[in-house]
């Protein structure tokens, strides 16, 4: 019945009316004024304490119920220790799984910027990119004539903002005397107003500063606290970029960590004119910075959809100013080529991370879901199993006088507390494990749990709660006070129905098992394939490190490097020491088609003319411990005044030279024909981007023989722990110049291991899974035939006193066990075989229909319900038949 | 300078019988908790006293039950009051109550009076 409640409020005039009314009448027995009025109140006694009173009337008898309720359900699961416990970890690990994952999904994927009114902030996106053009991602990226055009003419965006990191990896600072490398972006004036965000201390940038390229910059909040210690007094201070001075003006808000995909941004700049500040750490080409060069589409955009605008039309206002402005400064185009269109892509989470983590996250996702059901499936049969003991407690609850709802009212509550007490473990194991998680996968952005987090693991709980309630529920229903009392013990509790529903329940999370080991079974093999790749050279005692020195001309580029290698060769405990362009095992890599003897080599069957190449130091090859085939390594005396060499590996000699000596055959990019090297060495395939990639052509040019030099990594052999030889090669580069920290320091194997970070994440947690669904199928299917077999243990008892010998007892119980672990495997093997071929992308190695992973998920099935059966049914053959039958 | 009140002559209301002289001073028409209280003083020649606190709990609890409604009005002499009055289901309460509680000092007193009456013939 619907009830209007009174607020405290109306009471509350009420009894003022009540005062006034006394007062009214004791002036009119002939009282004074106030006289009357003190009267009414001291007649009234504590008007307080009758609001009290009012307010707490209906509330006290529900809160005492519950009170009582919860101490009698804590008491009911105290006395049986082992359920609860089992019940509330089982939960825990469920729910905490799915939290964890979720939690890391919803900061890589689901997330929104951390910016004002993020949903009408959208990334600006193109195809066709003008095929005159260089960019950083030919969908992503904007020339600045683009950028401004939008910015001035276009409507549907107000404002559109622009960025582009100052290097594709950190940049060299300096605050005080110690540099150091931070990851830096420069932007447009209207950046931190336009997305909305916040500087607590300090301020933004201004159109006027992008306009003078105002030398100043504005410092995350993580790095302010991580590397200033949360010093307001740094503002006005000096901060060096890649050695120009700049005044720190701010300090974003907390929780910004930029508008990059899978970065923090630590620092950011007004665009700059200066070349040595160029996006991505370019050398201008032709003297021109991104600023004046329409051919370098290199900066990201993003933009705020104007009030009254939808998505669809500030699309189609923008387009025609986007594509005039797309060719300005081109030229004519080919006749061939379609116009650029410009797109929206929503700044929902960080683009870019969905295809990094996406599919693996999704399939995780996918995994702890399936966890999750086994173990609810799990206490769900926990739950029955105990109720069904307890039907002899409730028949004789009722028999006494409690109603049916009292009866379910108090199974809810225990369940209740069951999922309380789970949850709230579960979000401690979950915070531990995202914790892990973040750590592994090396994702930058935070991954605390944040209100979405806590909804998701609230609903799971609500579904756990709901599911758990039905169970008493359906007791309640079934159970009638006679029928319980009436039956003997044995007999009342072996209900045909309800062991049904045990066996489907186990039947099913034997083949969720088979799937999730499966999937384990075929990651886990990934994993191990990969580690044992090989790579093609001594990773051991090697070390790698960046220097991005200032450098004007290629000559001093040269003597830099020339110089910085004999210095650290003579540094003690350093064998070999050479220098590359591009670092090896980081993806990275420079490609182009390559002329050989002065042509475009004839492959068959349009096979790709793509040749990898790398621009390298003296002994690079033997540095690295790469076998040299054919020929020599490069050595010192290849200088720019020396005849041009070029080394290439055996891919490119079989497929651009075959049945030939590849020794002194000429080689050269495509697109710079008069640029020719001769071959003098072949070196054995070896891994150049990462571990997983296959073997291609590729050829090594001199770098004091090419017109380009600027940053280097530097890779030294050493003897003994390769980083202990940090320290001093940090000492021997501060003495050519103090402004030159280390960038990104590690050994070569970490860095060829970061390669296939994601690869072991993901075959580390799957394997995990795997082996949390086998703990809890065999603890369900544990608890389940136990449960059996003592309800059975009259039965027993009989079959045994009329001749039944131990044997065919167990093997009753063994054969039970085992046909429902053979219809599992049944269902599972299908289902194991469509989570195969969608994990086929992820595999390295092996094929996803793997006998091996098969059958070890089988027979691990088979031992787990052997394990779990061979108790109940020793259980089962000491059944003493006199005892069991007394019992009765 | 408050003086304590000199209640002697007054009787605390016996548990459970509040609600029975509410719905019966409501028998007479709507009124409001203070004309109740003071009516139950009055009618009672200031025997009962009814503790304010107690009766609006009461009422409060009369008015879920059902027995009795509630709107605010105004009061005889212009004052904004909560009016009480007496449903259908409260006017049963009443019969019902009135009789048990007739048939309740009836067989006290037949066992107070009887008492008496065997202690004097002793």
């Amino acid at each position: 019945m619907f009830r209007r409640k009174r607020s405290a409020k109306d009471f509350e005039e009420e009894i003022q009316a009540h005062l006034e009314l006394e007062a009214d009448d004791l002036r009119g027995e002939g009282l004074s004024e106030g006289e009357a009025r003190r009267r009414s109140r001291v007649e009234f006694g504590n008007v307080g304490a009758a609001e009290e009173r009012f307010y707490m009337k209906d509330r006290w008898a529900a809160l005492e119920n519950a009170i009582r309720r919860v101490r009698f359900a804590w008491r009911s699961l105290a006395q049986s220790p082992g359920f609860t416990i089992t019940a509330i970890l089982t939960l825990a690990l469920g729910v905490g799984a799915n939290t964890a994952v979720f939690s890391v999904m919803n900061a890589v994927l689901l997330r929104s910027l951390p910016v004002e009114d993020p949903e009408r902030v959208v990334y600006l996106r193109t195809s066709n990119t003008p095929s005159s053009v260089g960019t950083i991602s030919s969908t992503e990226t904007f020339s600045y004539v683009v950028f401004d055009a939008l910015r001035r003419e276009g409507k549907g965006l107000a404002p559109v903002m622009a960025f582009a990191p100052l290097s594709n990896d950190k940049v060299s600072v300096r605050y005080g005397a110690q540099p150091e490398t931070a990851e830096g972006d420069t932007v447009s004036g209207g950046y931190f107003s336009g997305l909305g965000v916040k500087l607590p201390l300090g301020r933004g940038f201004t159109d006027e500063d992008e306009r003078t390229h105002a030398p100043i910059v504005v410092l995350s909040h993580k790095y302010w606290v991580r590397r200033f210690a949360s010093d307001p007094k740094v503002l006005g201070q000096t901060f060096h970029v890649n050695g120009a001075p700049m005044t720190i003006v701010g300090v974003a808000a907390n929780g910004f960590e930029g508008t990059e995909a899978a970065s923090s941004t630590e620092f950011w700049i007004p665009f700059q004119s200066r070349p040595e500040l160029n996006a991505y750490g370019n050398a201008p080409e032709n003297g021109k910075t991104f600023i004046n060069n329409p051919k370098w589409w290199c900066l990201h955009l993003i933009g705020r959809i104007a009030p009254g605008m939808t998505h669809a039309r500030a699309v189609a206002e923008l387009q025609p100013v986007f594509q005039r402005a797309a060719s300005e400064g081109l030229g004519t185009p080919k006749p061939e080529e379609k116009l650029p269109v410009l797109s929206f892509a929503d700044a929902k989470s960080f683009p870019g991370y969905d295809e990094e983590y996406g599919k693996p996250l999704r399939m995780l996702m996918a995994m702890v879901v399936l966890v999750l059901v086994i173990a609810m499936a799990n206490v769900v049969m926990l739950l029955l199993a105990r109720n069904a003991h307890r039907r002899r407690e409730f028949a004789l609850r009722q028999a006494l006088g409690a109603g049916r709802g009292d009866l379910f009212h108090q199974l809810v509550t225990e369940s209740i507390l069951l999922v309380t007490a789970g949850g709230a473990l579960a979000w401690a194991f979950a915070v531990m494990a995202t914790r892990l998680l973040a750590n592994w996968a090396h994702i930058e952005s935070t991954l605390a749990p944040d209100r979405s987090v806590m909804l998701f693991t609230l609903v799971v709980l609500t579904i756990a709660l709901f599911v758990f309630a039905l169970i008493p529920l359906r007791m309640v229903l079934a159970s009638g006070a006679e029928q319980a009392l009436k039956v003997s013990s044995a007999t009342a509790q072996t209900d045909a129905g309800r062991s049904r529903t045990g066996k489907i329940i186990v039947t099913h999370q034997m083949s969720l098992c088979l799937v999730l080991l499966v999937g384990a079974g075929l990651l886990v093999r990934t994993l191990r394939n990969l580690e044992s790749t090989p790579i093609g050279m001594q990773l051991d005692g090697l070390v790698v490190f960046g220097v991005k020195p200032d450098i004007k001309s290629v000559p001093q580029g040269v003597a830099f490097y020339v110089d910085l290698m004999n210095r650290l060769r003579a540094l003690p405990g350093v064998q070999n020491v050479t220098v590359m362009e591009e670092r090896i095992g980081t993806w990275w890599s420079n490609n182009f088609n390559m002329l050989v003897d002065g042509k475009l080599p004839e492959v068959a069957n349009g096979a790709a003319r793509t040749v990898r190449n790398n621009t390298v130091g003296p002994k690079f090859f033997t540095t690295l411990g790469v076998p040299i085939l054919e020929g020599r390594d490069f050595a010192d005396s290849d200088t720019a005044s020396s005849p041009r060499v070029g080394i290439i590996n055996e891919e490119f000699a079989r497929r651009f030279l075959p049945n030939q000596n590849p020794l002194g055959h000429l080689i050269g990019p495509a697109d710079l024909p008069s640029f020719q090297m001769t071959i003098v060495g072949v070196v054995k395939d070896h891994k150049y981007r990462s571990i997983t990639e296959t073997p291609i052509p590729m050829a090594w040019f001199n770098y004091a023989q090419i017109p380009m030099i600027g940053s280097m990594h530097v890779e030294m052999r050493v003897s003994g722990p390769p980083l202990a030889i940090l320290p001093s090669v940090q000492k021997t580069v501060l003495e050519i110049d103090p402004n030159l920290p280390l960038l990104r320091p590690i050994t070569q194997r970490a860095q060829y291991d970061l390669t296939i970070s994601n690869e072991i994440l993901f075959a580390r947690l799957a394997g995990f899974f795997g082996l949390l669904a086998v703990v809890l199928v065999a603890t369900g299917l544990y608890g389940t035939l136990a449960y059996r077999v003592s309800m059975r243990t009259a039965e027993i008892g009989v079959r045994m006193a009329i001749g039944a010998r131990r044997g065919q007892v167990v093997w009753m119980i063994l054969r039970d066990s085992f046909r429902l672990t053979a219809i599992g495997v049944g269902i599972g093997i299908p289902l194991a075989m469509l989570v195969g071929n969608a994990l086929a992308s992820s595999l390295y190695g092996v094929k996803p229909m793997d006998a091996a992973s098969y059958l070890g998920a089988m027979v691990a099935v088979g031992v787990v319900a052997l394990a779990a059966s061979a108790i109940p049914a020793a259980r089962a053959a000491n059944v003493n038949p006199l005892r069991a039958l007394r019992a009765e | 300078m408050a003086t304590r009140e000199n209640n002697d002559e007054r009787i605390a209301l016996l548990q459970g019988t509040l609600d029975l002289l509410i719905l019966r001073t409501l028998l007479l028409g709507p009124c409001h908790g203070q004309g109740v209280a003071r009516s139950i003083r009055r009618q009672s020649e200031e025997v009962l006293f009814v503790d304010h606190g107690s009766l609006y709990v009461a009422l409060q609890r009369l008015e879920d039950r059902g027995w009795i409604r509630a709107k605010w009005g105004v009061s005889d002499n212009n004052r904004k009051a909560r009016f009480y009055s007496l449903t259908s289901k409260g006017r049963e309460q009443l019969t019902e109550k009135t009789s048990e509680w007739r048939r309740l000092t009836r067989a006290m007193g037949l066992i107070l009076d009887g008492a008496d009456a065997q202690g004097e013939e002793v």
